[in-house]
């Protein structure tokens, strides 16, 4: 049973303690001499409960504000308590998101997390992904009422990783780690409860995708033998940011064997270079998480970040009769001999190095031209 | 002694949303120059081709813009020159968005417009058009699917929505 509740007990309930009843302040008495009790007086004692999570979740799923799994009940006291980790006052609006056109401040944000079941400490990476998302160039309208299986991944680099105990290594695209399962779930759920973004009704994915339920990873950078993707993106290694990105869900590159840079690309590009995709027919971003040990692999032929992102971008192209079957007309100025490139500049190729031992690497195809990632800095102190 | 057992209340995490009202353009008693608005969808050609055919002689301004994403300001502000304008396609969740947000930035140039929306999505449409302020948008419904046709299918389908558009416009 939960304590009893201080706020209520100078709101005049009974039960009071000795020191609430001889402060004055805190207790009015409203009525004269004949009536001395506290006002409420339909108990003795209040005592204040949590609601069930059952029934909650029970509730609030009926009532379409989940993405299906169970939820935390978010109560002021929860709520309050990421508050405190805001960079903003809780009724600013950080964003207002497509289609819905709803605001979403700091305090609806953390409504949504706890119910996501974050930490009270995710909330600066929350509010950070939200602005991310609203931006322009990001085209939140579009990624969000797609027929097309787009998610958004949450990459996020730096010192906070550590801090909030993002999985950077094994399984880190999941199951098991709580802030890499609980960023992104809060993130959906922002979707669907401030955006509108619910499955037939504001996002039209024709099959959804795993993906939405969460996607969100950070770098490895421990084991990255080149820059991390926030250090080539112009801040300094110490700082915390998160890049979002409009991506499927990835797919896997299993290379065992090959033993030199070029050898090792030409599977990922084999695998990258797909009909089907958007890239193939309005060229865009391609996110590419490499496992270490591939990583390693060419980085030992003495490759950079510049020529593993160039190589991708020069060799994954493919015939316009096959990418020229998505919803927007191929643009003819970006064929090359006959060919399409998935992406439109080595810039595209989104780098980062993530996971565990092993000799996989997974690729995401991104939104097309259609979504541009971004990215931002992280403060974790109070302004 | 009485014991009182209170649940706590949990907060609503929907987003507020403002209210915003834009003005819908009225439809000109007579008019000249028509834009037809392409968005490359398949089968936006054909539609565009049988709605102006209806149209008789006047003058039209083709204009390109891409699907599932937002027109350029050019782009814009060449439709936007006609005395009215119709977009085409939106059959899809991005497409049907960016048609919807893209006539209603030429409402806001001040250009009447007519937005061609499957009917499966134009609920969607509708919607999202309120959530931008102009509930009233005018968009006119062809028959879902219209991607993965042949063209004489979609000349079929184009065929039976010109009356309406021809209503909307008070052509006799």
């Amino acid at each position: 049973m939960a304590k009893k509740d201080k706020k209520k007990v100078s709101d005049n309930s009974c039960g009071c303690s000795i020191d609430d009843l001889m402060n004055y302040e805190a207790v009015s008495y409203s009525n004269t001499d004949h009536d001395r009790l506290c006002g409420a007086r339909d108990s003795d004692m209040e005592f204040f409960i949590d609601p069930d999570p059952e029934k909650i979740s029970q509730e609030f799923y009926q009532r379409r504000l989940t993405d299906g799994l169970p939820i935390i009940p978010p109560t002021r006291e929860r709520v309050d308590s990421f508050l405190k980790y805001s960079q903003h006052h809780p009724d600013d609006v950080i964003a207002v998101l497509p289609p819905k056109m709803g605001q979403a401040t700091p305090e609806k944000i953390a409504i949504n997390a706890v119910m996501a079941g974050c930490l009270p400490s995710f909330q600066p990476v929350l509010e950070q992904s939200i602005k991310a998302i609203s931006h322009e160039k990001f085209n939140l309208t579009g990624v969000n009422a797609t027929t097309h299986p787009v998610s958004i991944s949450i990459i996020i680099n730096g010192a906070l990783t550590r801090q909030l105990g993002l999985n950077t290594g094994v399984g880190c695209l999941g199951p098991g780690n709580i802030a890499n399962a609980t960023i992104g779930r809060a993130i959906r759920l922002c979707l669907i409860n401030i955006a509108g973004a619910i499955p037939g009704v504001g996002d039209h994915a024709t099959h959804g995708s795993p993906a939405k339920y969460s996607f969100c990873f950070a770098e490895n950078e421990e084991e990255n033998p080149w820059e991390s993707l926030h250090v080539e993106r112009g801040y300094n290694p110490d700082d915390s940011t998160v890049t979002v990105m409009a991506a499927e869900a990835p797919h896997n590159v299993n290379d065992h064997r090959s033993q030199t840079a070029e050898e090792l690309l030409d599977t990922v590009i084999h695998t990258a270079t797909t009909a089907g995709c958007n890239n193939s027919h309005v060229p865009g971003e391609l996110l590419i998480i490499m496992g270490p040990e591939h990583a390693q692999t060419i980085n030992r032929d003495g490759w950079s970040k510049k020529d593993v992102q160039r190589y991708i971008h020069q060799n994954s192209h493919l015939p316009v009769v096959l990418g020229d079957r998505g919803g927007r007309k191929l643009d003819e100025k970006m064929i090359i001999n006959g060919n399409i490139p998935i992406t439109r500049s080595p810039q595209d190729v989104i780098l980062v190095v993530a996971g565990g031992p092993g000799r996989h690497t997974m690729i995401s195809h991104g939104f097309g031209s259609g979504s541009e990632s971004i990215t931002l800095k992280i403060n974790t102190k109070p302004e | 002694m009485k014991v009182k057992l209170t649940e706590r209340e949990v907060l609503n995490p929907l987003g507020e949303v403002q209210d915003n009202k834009l003005d819908l353009n009225p439809l000109p008693y007579d008019f000249d120059k028509v834009s037809l608005v392409d968005n490359t969808k398949p089968g936006a050609n054909i539609i565009l081709k049988v709605l102006s055919k209806s149209l008789g002689n006047r003058e039209f301004l083709c204009v390109k813009k891409p699907a599932g994403a937002p027109a350029t300001e050019e782009q814009i502000k060449k439709a936007a020159s006609s005395d009215v304008a119709i977009l085409a396609l939106g059959d899809c969740g991005s497409c049907t968005s960016w048609v919807v947000l893209d006539a209603i930035r030429m409402e806001e140039e001040g250009t009447p417009t007519i937005s061609i929306c499957s009917d499966y999505f134009a609920p969607f449409a509708r919607n999202l058009a309120e959530s931008h302020g102009l509930k009233c948008l005018r968009i006119l419904e062809i028959k879902h699917p219209i991607a993965g046709l042949e063209s004489d299918e979609v000349e079929e389908k184009a065929l039976k929505i010109v009356q309406n558009l021809l209503y909307l416009l008070q052509i006799p």
